[in-house]
């Protein structure tokens, strides 16, 4: 065993490195400087070892507190020898082992990669579940208020108290027998754009392209009942939190990865975003559905008008394919509804008799030509 | 003994080494929820540390995760606590538009200051924690001087529509290393602020020509004028980095990035230090004899916020 080596030796009080041998005893090390031949002893108790881990580095050892003393060893089979003749050099880095961090490493990588996997798909879902619950109807009531305040500022909506009466009254009918925790609001928007969403706290903006191509008010119903569940299962609040968790997720993958990579991956966020935003979908077609049904409105309604907007899709890429697009694939959608519908006999009668849809429909002004619904 | 000549730095770390690092430092992370992500952090230091090799030494890196940890909760609890609290209790509350206002000012004073302190905490937090044959580096300045300068170069910026810009990057650069020591000797920086002026402003008229382009031409005009005006010990730095050497080095790191999904940032991290150190040399005779060591006393916390905004001031 070869007991004497050559370092090199740091004061730490001066820039200058000084030639140094180096004896293992079986207690510590004993160090002789070239220049002078003073001579020191460095307990092994008292040494840490802060480089010589990995290959190319000279092992460095420390001693003292604030202004430590160094020693560098250009050998890294000095450790081997060390360990071998004092017990009390245990604790320094064994360089035959680095052999194992090959198989270290690739278990790691299979460890951080089922981690992330069983994150992304169980942890995350199951925390946005539970911390949205928790957010009191307040809180959401002042976030929806915001969010409505953006999309449909007080000038580009469309009031006619009378009008509106009668879709609230709609709404009623669809929260009789199981009401929510939220006093729901119905917005329509001045906008052309074939959409409706719910924001939190109970508010939904129904824009007025949407129901300009409703032709009767259980069409109507079918998508108000589809974004009342979206309410009540807390949708928006959840992908809030859902969005803000994967950001995390994201940055702890990245490490120390800045900015442009955020950048790439914010990609994958959104692709993720969709999919979580479809299993809401799913949730809140099925939800919806069960509402009309509960209601005594004729489920035929939600299906014409998403077998009408599956028709638009295919003949144009617009405004309405938009409104689609987080959605699931719209043949699915409307083939689930429909099983759905059979499970329960369609009531005999009509949701608002008395009054002319095209009347309520045109609430925001003249209707545009050739959406005038059919008398029936 | 001072000896004359061009030295270099040199970094020999390797792509696997870092890879093994970076996976487990990876899973601990998710195990813990992020609380990791320090210690993560010091390990991949402490390894590019002392990759890095001047005249036959390694550099050291001497930081520990919990200093880190607990600068983060101190920048935590005095900076991103009150902004966030100042932002949401006084919509949520329903106050007066008096105290809205006055809300809005806090938010912008303690925002303003929130960037310089950062910049300045960090850097002192990291030098403090290097050293090279058992020297510490240090910055030794007031955080009040640099966020003075930090106010007082934004206001002049936007007063002069941004003219005063470049001489804003320079005279923070002035003060950052000016205020660097090695142990008991100083760097000094001879730099003027109008002489980064032209580059830039050609810089900015030909951003949207040439799709962004100009601006590394810029950078590494900067990055020479930088070296070139910064002495240490009576050498002084020179820097051969060139615009498309630049462009290239940053463009392709950002596209393997991209591709790999960061998995490939071990490599190119490693890539990206040889080829920097390759540009920077220290020439003329250089006087460490009389280098000595000068402790000073550093908290964690400008690192914890420019770990949380991302402001690090990379390896060199």
């Amino acid at each position: 065993m070869r007991l004497d080596w050559n370092a090199a030796y740091l004061d730490g009080r001066t820039a200058a490195r000084r030639r140094a041998t180096v004896h293992i005893t079986r207690t510590g090390l004993d160090i002789v400087l070239a220049e002078g031949g003073a001579r020191l002893f460095w307990p092994f108790r008292e040494i840490r070892q802060t480089q010589g881990n990995y290959a190319g580095e000279q092992v460095r050892l420390e001693r003292g507190g604030e202004l430590p003393e160094a020693l560098l060893i250009g050998d890294v089979s000095f450790l081997s020898a060390a360990r071998a003749v004092a017990p009390d050099a245990a604790r320094l880095h064994e360089p035959a082992r680095r052999r194992l961090r090959v198989g270290l490493t690739f278990s790691a990588l299979l460890g951080a990669i089922a981690l992330a996997v069983a994150i992304y798909y169980v942890g995350i879902p199951a925390f946005a579940r539970v911390a949205a619950e928790r957010v009191p109807v307040s809180w959401e009531e002042k976030l929806g208020s915001a969010i409505v305040e953006h999309f449909a500022p007080p000038s580009r909506r469309c009031e006619d108290p009378p009008r509106q009466a009668r879709i609230e009254g709609i709404v009623g009918r669809l929260t009789a027998k199981r009401p929510l925790p939220y006093t729901l609001r119905i917005t329509i928007v001045n906008s052309p754009v074939v959409n409706a969403l719910a924001a939190p706290g109970g508010q939904i903006l129904v824009f007025r392209g949407l129901l300009e191509r409703t032709d009767n008010a259980e069409e109507l119903a079918g998508v108000l009942a589809h974004e009342i569940a979206h309410v009540e299962h807390r949708h928006v609040t959840r992908a809030i939190f859902q969005h803000a968790s994967t950001g995390v997720l994201m940055a702890a993958l990245a490490g120390d990865v800045s900015g442009v990579v955020a950048f790439g991956l914010e990609g994958a966020r959104t692709l993720g975003d969709l999919q979580m935003s479809r299993a809401a979908e799913t949730e809140a077609d099925q939800e919806g559905m069960r509402r009309i049904q509960e209601a005594d409105i004729d489920p035929a309604g939600t299906i014409t008008f998403f077998e009408k907007l599956a028709k638009r899709e295919r003949e144009h890429d617009d405004s309405l394919t938009r409104y689609l697009r987080t959605h699931p694939t719209t043949a699915e959608r409307i083939a689930s509804l429909r099983a759905l519908a059979a499970t329960a006999p369609a009531p005999a009668e009509r949701l608002l008799p008395e009054d002319d849809w095209n009347a309520v429909k045109s609430l925001c002004g003249e209707l545009p030509a050739g959406s005038r619904s059919p008398q029936r | 003994m001072a000896s004359a000549g061009s030295r270099h730095a040199i970094f020999v770390g390797s792509g696997g080494s870092l890879f093994g690092i970076h996976i487990v430092n990876v899973l601990l992370i998710l195990a813990t929820l992020s609380i990791y992500s320090f210690w993560a952090k010091v390990r991949v230091r402490k390894y590019l540390w002392s990759q890095t090799e001047f005249e036959g030494d390694r550099f050291a890196y001497h930081g520990t995760g919990r200093e880190m940890f607990f600068g983060f909760i101190k920048a935590f609890l005095f900076f991103i606590l009150p902004i966030t609290l100042l932002n949401t209790l006084p919509e949520a509350f329903g106050a007066s538009p008096l105290v809205f206002v006055a809300t809005r000012i806090a938010v912008s004073i303690i925002a303003a200051v929130f960037i310089p302190v950062a910049i300045v905490g960090a850097r002192r937090y990291r030098l403090s924690r290097s050293s090279w044959r058992g020297i510490r580096f240090s910055l030794r300045a007031s955080t009040r001087d640099f966020v003075g300068l930090w106010v007082r170069g934004w206001m002049l910026t936007s007063l002069t529509l941004g003219f005063y810009y470049p001489a804003f990057v320079v005279s923070q650069h002035r003060f950052l290393t000016s205020h660097t020591w090695f142990g008991s000797q100083r760097f000094a920086f001879d730099g003027r602020g109008r002489d980064l002026l032209w580059a830039w402003l050609g810089a900015l008229v030909l951003f949207v020509p040439t799709l962004g382009l100009s601006w590394f031409w810029f950078a590494a005009r900067r990055q020479r004028y930088f070296a070139e005006h910064t002495r240490v010990a009576g050498a002084r730095f020179t820097s051969t980095v060139s615009a498309p050497a630049l462009a290239w080095l940053t463009l392709s790191t950002w596209i393997g990035l991209i591709a790999t999904l960061g998995l490939a940032w071990p490599w190119l991290t490693i890539r990206k230090l040889r080829r920097q150190f390759v540009w920077l040399s220290l020439d003329g005779p250089l006087a460490l004899e009389s280098i000595t060591q000068e402790a000073q006393q550093v908290g964690a916390t400008g690192e914890g916020l420019a770990g949380f905004f991302d402001a690090d001031l990379g390896f060199t």
